[in-house]
């Protein structure tokens, strides 16, 4: 080792920590929910190639540590039937080489200089994550990270052994989510009932057929379609310099082809709403075998696209309703007189172009999986003009303005709280209009909302018990 | 490779320093110690944001329990079932309002509670909870509906393989010692949970266990002493820490096998782990790295050869780590039911070649890397930070072993990483526990010796 090459550079990573620690870590002061003067606030700087390829960059000094996200438009949504999981697939197989860097040099690079890696898929995004300290001795780990993301964005190997091994990863990884878990396959069960004949009426993990079917060539095609430039949001928070940042990422990225006008026209095609509005087959209660002792359920209602005003008061609705120990259907029926449930909970789960809005609960034992239904379905029709109340809609202001704060706590939370809303907005200042509407949310629109939502009676019931026959 | 080794080693070192220099420029000046009257008391400034963080710790735990287990962990959780003035779904809805977030854990050494939420409202909600330590009454009929709710969730621990795997697991690998039992009892010890032994047990930890309060966020939370000391009534009087006297228990000299069958299942839930005494302990950053090396990440050996060489699981971890008095070896992954004892050939591989000294440089240079490069992740929310602080102090380790973490862990050799794996991971001294379907004990048989028990039993 050159020892003497070895002090200068220690010299320069302490000089460079000691610059950092000249400026104020980054102090968010809010006081109440709002973007006005006192609220959050991130200073964030954005770039946009010339191929499309969108940057955001929030520098934070606190600690010589980084985030980065690559948001990617695609997720299983984009899958037809036959090739479900397909997106999924691809997501695992972008850690198994490229070009430059081939197999196993991505994650050792990251892991054995400190930091970690991952992905995860859903049916609207696909996003990869890397934590990393800024620099390790005289290897700068912004430059290294952004190399090997332009490295397999362009030039992914899909080496077919790794291939064939990583299916079988994928189908453990199957079975441990879903069908070794009642809760997934409830889960799964209520979303492909509700979204059914609509692109996200598929699986994201994928059916087992089609994952012993999917081939090489169809994962290559999914990655040659969305894997471009025009179609992610990289975002990069932390002790990093915004303007070097965009400086080497236009350097790596710059000259990545965007995708040719086939692509964005088949890409626009599956955006087309019409695909997306709901056309179950409501009013049926579906039930499952599982091990469960006792009955587990859910209880869905179609729902509404992410940013639209309705999707807000039903967010601030699902807190209302069931969300913690205080919330309305909590009290009603685990800690009420006579309890029916060991646990309740509410949720309006939101995607890019339509949503999803339920109850989900398990019974105590005694209880009758049919009576419950009844009652909640009862309930729903009475609840809208007693649950929410003045104070329950401050107290959930209230743990949202708490809930954003902590979102942004950490690097990977700035940067993921940014990529979000850039990829589905546009705009990754969104945060500051949500949170005007969320405050400007009156108990009378929450009433009205909820009036529809349960108007309809538009439900699909889905539970599971040891006790039903294995195919019902 | 070569090359890449050098640039490697090189990197490393440099490394270590420059993140030393970091995290301990940043955080050192702002730990204070203080005292509010005879209460110890730990603050870290942080005014990044206007939100706090309150921890007490109390240095007592579930081995306080009597004959009738989980008695310590139901007496912190069920505080807020109601006290003489309010009911528990006015408890709830007061702390709920603020946004605060609260809850307790109990370990066999020591418990905690913590609280969080925004600075503006830490007075009310610091007073609230310090009324539900001095006050919390168990009525009758709030207790056993948590009882039953909590009994329904032990008999459906079945639907949950891997949950059922993990409590089965500490209950067999730590079998003979106090620490076996699980800290929040079986079904046998919720029946018999009363509200006279709640309060009793509260105010023991009210009245006699040292406590020690860690707390961050800006200035103005340091305003809640007087609540502290007044309402909750804390002022340092407590001073019985728990320590143990055990016998260790006897080593085995092949694998200890349990199965633990389940219905339906598709899937076989596997740990392999053993027991380590106190003087086992002694070395948590060597301990850490022999873990790490073994099952730390994607990039570790065991993930290697289980996940990408042989697509044999999604996902492997190893754990090695020491309380103040005890500790725990472990691995813990999951595999189809027909490569059950592939993947326990192959790990028993992975671990013989590592203890016999099988670790190439650039390997241990990895863990090396990962372990000591990620040390400043853990200052970066203050919440974690001060989890790290109570660690250190409940083991009674100075703060600044915090800072030489990295350059401890890069000194150590291939030796030193070899022997701790043998140590911790040594295949005759582990005891494996399995969940999933009867049929695997023929398979099993060819590892040691198997004992096949109910699920039940775990419950």
């Amino acid at each position: 080792m050159n020892l003497k090459r070895c002090f200068l550079l220690i010299a320069l990573a302490g000089s460079l920590f000691l610059t950092a620690c000249t400026h104020k870590a980054h102090k968010i002061t809010a006081t109440k929910m709002t973007s006005e003067k006192g609220g959050i606030h991130l200073e964030v700087k954005k770039y946009t190639l010339d191929n499309g390829l969108r940057l955001l960059v929030y520098e934070n000094p606190k600690l010589p540590i980084f985030s980065y996200y690559t948001f990617f438009d695609i997720g299983g949504r984009h899958e037809g039937a036959g090739s479900t999981g397909a997106t999924h697939f691809l997501e695992h197989m972008m850690f198994k080489g490229a070009k430059k860097y081939g197999p196993r040099q991505f994650d050792t690079m990251i892991e054995g200089n400190g930091g970690n890696t991952n992905a995860y898929t859903n049916f609207d995004n696909t996003v990869y994550y890397e934590s990393v300290p800024t620099k390790s001795g005289d290897l700068n780990m912004v430059e290294k990270i952004i190399d090997m993301e332009a490295d397999r964005m362009q030039h992914l190997a899909l080496e077919p052994a790794a291939f064939e091994k990583e299916r079988q990863v994928v189908l453990e990884e199957r079975k441990m989510r879903y069908e070794n878990s009642p809760q997934g396959q409830v889960y799964l069960t209520l979303m492909q009932s509700m979204f059914e004949g609509t692109p996200y009426g598929g699986s994201v993990i994928g059916d087992v057929s089609d994952l012993k079917s999917l081939t090489r060539d169809q994962v290559q095609e999914y990655f040659k379609k969305f894997y471009t430039p025009d179609n992610a949001v990289i975002v990069v928070a932390g002790a990093v310099n915004a303007d070097e940042v965009y400086s080497m990422v236009k350097d790596r990225f710059g000259s990545i082809k965007p995708s040719s006008k086939e692509v964005r026209e088949y890409r626009l095609s599956r955006d087309d709403l019409k695909l997306y509005a709901h056309k179950a087959n409501y009013g049926r209660h579906i039930k499952l075998h599982s091990v469960s002792k006792t009955p587990m359920f859910m209880l869905g209602f179609p729902g509404n696209a992410v940013g639209t005003k309705e999707s807000f008061v039903r967010d601030i609705l699902a807190s209302i309703l069931g969300q913690g120990e205080s919330s309305y259907l909590y009290k009603k029926y685990v800690t009420g007189k006579r309890p029916r449930l060991s646990s309740i909970s509410t949720h309006n789960y939101t995607l890019k172009y339509n949503g999803i809005f339920w109850l989900s609960g398990d019974l105590l034992k005694g209880q009758n999986i049919n009576t419950v239904t009844k009652n909640l379905l009862k309930e729903t029709q009475v609840l809208c003009t007693s649950a929410i109340t003045e104070r329950t809609l401050q107290k959930t202001k209230n743990q949202y303005l708490v809930g954003y704060v902590s979102e942004i706590e950490t690097n990977r939370g700035v940067a993921h709280f940014l990529g979000m809303r850039e990829n589905f907005f546009g705009d990754y200042s969104f945060y500051k209009k949500e949170m005007d509407i969320y405050n400007a949310i009156t108990v009378d629109e929450v009433k009205s909302t909820c009036s529809d939502l349960f108007k309809e009676k538009n439900y699909i019931m889905v539970s599971t018990w040891n006790k039903y026959p294995k195919k019902s | 490779m070569k090359k890449f080794c050098i640039n490697f080693v090189f990197i490393q070192v440099l490394l270590l320093i420059s993140l030393s220099l970091g995290a301990k420029d940043f955080f050192s000046g702002k730990v204070k110690k203080l005292k509010w009257d005879n209460l110890e008391v730990i603050y870290l400034e942080d005014d990044r944001f206007p939100t706090y963080q309150f921890n007490i710790y109390f240095a007592d735990g579930a081995l306080s329990d009597g004959s009738v287990k989980g008695v310590t962990s139901a007496a912190f959780n069920f505080m807020t079932l109601g006290t003489r003035r309010f009911n528990r779904q006015d408890i709830a809805d007061n702390l709920e309002f603020y946004g605060t977030s609260y809850g307790s854990n109990v370990t066999h050494e020591f418990s905690s509670y913590s609280v969080s939420g925004l600075v503006k409202d830490i007075g009310p909600t610091v007073k609230k909870i310090c009324h539900l330590f001095q006050d919390a009454s168990y009525p009758k009929e709030d207790l056993n509906k948590e009882k039953k709710r909590i009994l329904d969730s032990f008999e459906n621990l079945v639907s949950s393989p891997g949950a059922l795997a993990s409590r089965a697991f500490r209950e067999e690998s730590l079998s003979g010692t106090p620490y076996s039992y699980p800290a929040e009892g079986k079904t046998t010890d919720v029946k018999k949970w009363n509200k006279s032994l709640l309060s009793k047990k509260l105010d023991y930890f009210n009245k006699s266990v040292k406590k020690r309060i860690y707390i961050t966020g800006p200035k103005e939370v340091l305003l809640i002493k007087n609540v502290v000391n007044n309402e909750c009534g804390w002022k340092g009087q407590g001073t019985f820490e728990r320590v143990v006297n055990y016998k260790k228990p006897t080593k085995h000299l092949k694998p200890k096998i349990t199965l633990i069958p389940i219905p339906q299942a598709n899937q076989a839930q596997v740990r392999i782990g053993k027991f380590l005494s106190n003087d086992e302990i002694n070395e948590p950053e060597l301990m850490q790295l022999g873990s790490h090396f073994l099952g730390g990440g994607f990039t570790s050996r065991l993930m290697r050869v289980l996940r990408v060489e042989s697509g044999l699981t999604y996902g492997v971890g190893a754990f090695a780590g020491g309380q103040k008095q005890y500790g725990r070896a472990g691995i813990s992954t999951s595999t189809k039911v027909e490569s059950v004892g592939l993947l326990l050939e192959k790990t028993k591989e992975t671990i013989k070649k590592a203890s016999a000294g099988e670790i190439s440089p650039a390997n241990l240079l990895r863990a090396q890397g990962s372990l000591a490069g990620s040390y400043p992740f853990g200052f970066e929310s203050t919440s974690s930070y001060l989890s790290q602080l109570t660690y250190l102090d409940h083991r009674g380790e100075p703060y600044s072993s915090l800072f030489d973490f990295p350059e401890k862990v890069r000194a150590f050799n291939s030796e030193q990483v070899a022997k701790m794996i043998q140590s911790l991971y040594g295949w005759e001294e582990q005891s494996i526990t399995i969940v999933g379907p009867r049929s695997l004990k023929k398979i099993l048989e060819k590892y040691g010796d198997v004992t096949v028990k109910n699920y039940k039993k775990f419950l």
